[in-house]
């Protein structure tokens, strides 16, 4: 798991390759080379398992978003990461892998990236009249109303709380 | 001349759940019937949202092992590791020996605890009653034991960043050997009332078939992909906290169906005594926490002689671990499937962003494949070989 693949450095020479701290090895890729990397992936390097995705939010980067796809070789007992960055969109790879369906309307929904192509793009965690989207950094939830602890002589009324002591 | 009638489609649309009892917690089910055919079947999630994804992100690293309990009730001590090994992966920390077998032991318990209650509710959901209660008697003896190491019975919390919380008593251990060696007999038990039981075969034979291809590209693990004969176990393929050493079977069924898939866990119960025997056997002696003090606050005893423990536990208490900047995903079997948390890390005391690689996820996702084409009543046997656990498809 350690060691990186030449095979898939090899299939792909143009795109930036490296390995995790984890020891996972990862290709950054242009949004425009994902649906046809994943593709090659299955077909060509054994990649036949669908294993996650997820998204990375840093709003002081740009582009902010770090999506994480995460795919396993059942030959080689290995997993494979694939990254693309993006402000706002990238194509949906349901085509390829039907189980990232759900993965990706979760990162639509908790992130709000689009994935162009989706067959059915809606909220999957969050009530479908939520607005914002929560695991963005620069989430703030309007439905929580500021509680006010500060307790005035006024609130209490004219005995300064000791009616309420009893 | 014959007019052909023009066939009225007259199907009925009903909602399964999201408070049905047989859908193990709150899972809702859209169903389209013909009759008592599933025509279509559409599983709508998110009843147990919580934010628990975006809690991590105000917590200190290990406060957030609380956190991981909570998403899978019936695994905690699993979901604890897998959170702590993607942490130590960060770290690059080194765990005692004494702790890495009380791992295996404690995760081997979790998951004799989780298949329990599989076996115990799936014969519940088909009627039969009496499983249920011997299944729940067994998992109560392994609550007490829970309670008596950590002081919880449910949310353990158990294992931490760098080791365990604490160490086992020798009298806990021998109450844990005595337990696992009186757990075999149960099992046959079990078998006795289900596995040749012509009612519960009929319910789960030839039941929510699943295909090996399907399962794949849906991302389906666990039990669930093993009944379909696929040999993906990782604690075999990519052993972690020592695994390799351990003598057990990856076991694989054939078919497909719900009856394949309970007969993996239910010789997975087995296998999971014989490791958790192993691991007994062996546990060697020495501390259950690592000397990482970057990871794990020093010894009381060594505060009032050493500046620097000192210096490392006012760090550790006022600012949290803090690992390496990076990012970390450590797969481990967990009873339902691949399970591992993604971790990123600044530098700093809290994450960045932690992300758990749910197993239920992905295979309440694949309940349209097994269902459809079915009777509505085998659509109960189908859930309940899934095993899910809607808090961790939520989170």
């Amino acid at each position: 798991m350690t060691v990186a693949p030449s095979r898939v450095e090899a299939a792909f020479p143009d795109a930036l390759h490296g390995v995790s701290q984890d020891g996972i090895p990862y290709i950054l890729l242009r949004p425009d080379q994902l649906v046809e990397t994943v593709r090659r992936c299955r077909d060509e390097l054994g990649y036949t398992r669908w294993v996650d995705v997820t998204a990375v939010d840093e709003p002081n980067v740009e582009p902010r978003f770090e999506l994480q796809y995460l795919i396993h070789s059942l030959t080689e007992h290995r997993w494979l990461r694939l990254k693309t960055q993006t402000d706002d969109a990238v194509p949906s790879i349901v085509g390829v892998f039907p189980g990232a369906n759900w993965y990706e309307r979760e990162v639509f929904d908790l992130f709000g990236v689009v994935f162009d192509g989706h067959p059915n793009l809606t909220r999957l965690m969050m009530p479908d009249e939520w607005e914002g989207h929560p695991l963005r950094r620069d989430y703030v939830d309007a439905n929580v109303e500021p509680v006010d602890f500060t307790v005035t002589r006024e609130a209490l009324g004219t005995g300064g709380g000791n009616e309420l002591r009893g | 001349m014959a007019i052909e009638a023009p066939r009225i489609k007259n199907t009925l649309h009903i909602n399964m759940g999201p408070q049905h009892p047989s859908t193990h917690g709150v899972l809702r089910v859209e169903l389209e019937l013909d009759g008592e055919l599933v025509v279509s079947c559409k599983p709508i999630i998110g009843y147990l949202h919580t934010g628990i994804e975006k809690t991590f992100e105000s917590l200190t690293y290990v406060q957030g092992v609380t956190l991981t309990d909570r998403m899978d009730y019936l695994n905690p001590m699993g979901n604890n590791l897998a959170y702590c090994l993607s942490i130590e992966k960060l770290f690059e920390c080194e765990v005692p020996e004494r702790a890495t077998v009380g791992r295996v032991l404690l995760a081997e318990l979790t998951r004799i605890n989780s298949h329990l209650v599989f076996v115990g509710t799936s014969g519940f959901d088909l009627g039969a009653s009496s499983v249920f209660l011997y299944c729940l008697r067994e998992r109560e003896k392994l609550l007490d034991l829970f309670e008596w190491l950590t002081g919880q019975r449910m949310m353990t919390s158990h294992i931490r960043p760098g080791g365990l919380a604490s160490d086992f008593e020798p009298d806990w251990l021998k109450a844990t050997g005595e337990y696992l060696d009186s757990l075999p007999k149960c099992i046959d038990e079990y078998e006795s009332l289900l596995t040749n039981n012509p009612l519960f075969k009929d319910r789960m034979i030839g039941v929510g078939v699943l295909k090996a291809d399907d399962a794949l590209a849906y991302g389906v693990t666990g039990p669930v992909l093993r009944a379909s004969g696929v040999a993906l176990d990782i604690r075999k393929t990519n052993p972690y906290i020592g695994y390799e050493t351990y003598d057990f079977d990856a076991v694989v069924g054939q078919g497909g169906d719900c009856y394949a898939r309970y007969k993996v866990r239910v010789a997975e119960l087995r296998e999971a005594v014989k490791i958790a025997q192993q691991a007994l056997k062996r546990m060697p002696g020495g501390s259950v926490r690592t000397s990482n003090r970057k990871v794990m606050p020093p010894p009381r005893e060594e505060l009032g002689t050493s500046m620097e423990s000192l210096i490392h536990h006012f760090k550790l208490f006022t600012e949290g671990i803090k690992p390496p900047a990076g990012e970390a995903y450590v797969p481990v079997e967990s009873p339902r499937g691949e399970l591992g948390f993604y971790i990123v890390s600044d530098g700093s005391g809290k994450p960045v962003r932690v992300h758990e690689r749910a197993p239920t996820f992905a295979n309440v996702q694949a309940l349209p494949l097994m269902a459809e084409g079915g009777l509505i009543a085998d659509l109960i046997a189908v859930i309940a070989s899934v095993d899910p656990v809607m808090g961790e498809v939520d989170r």
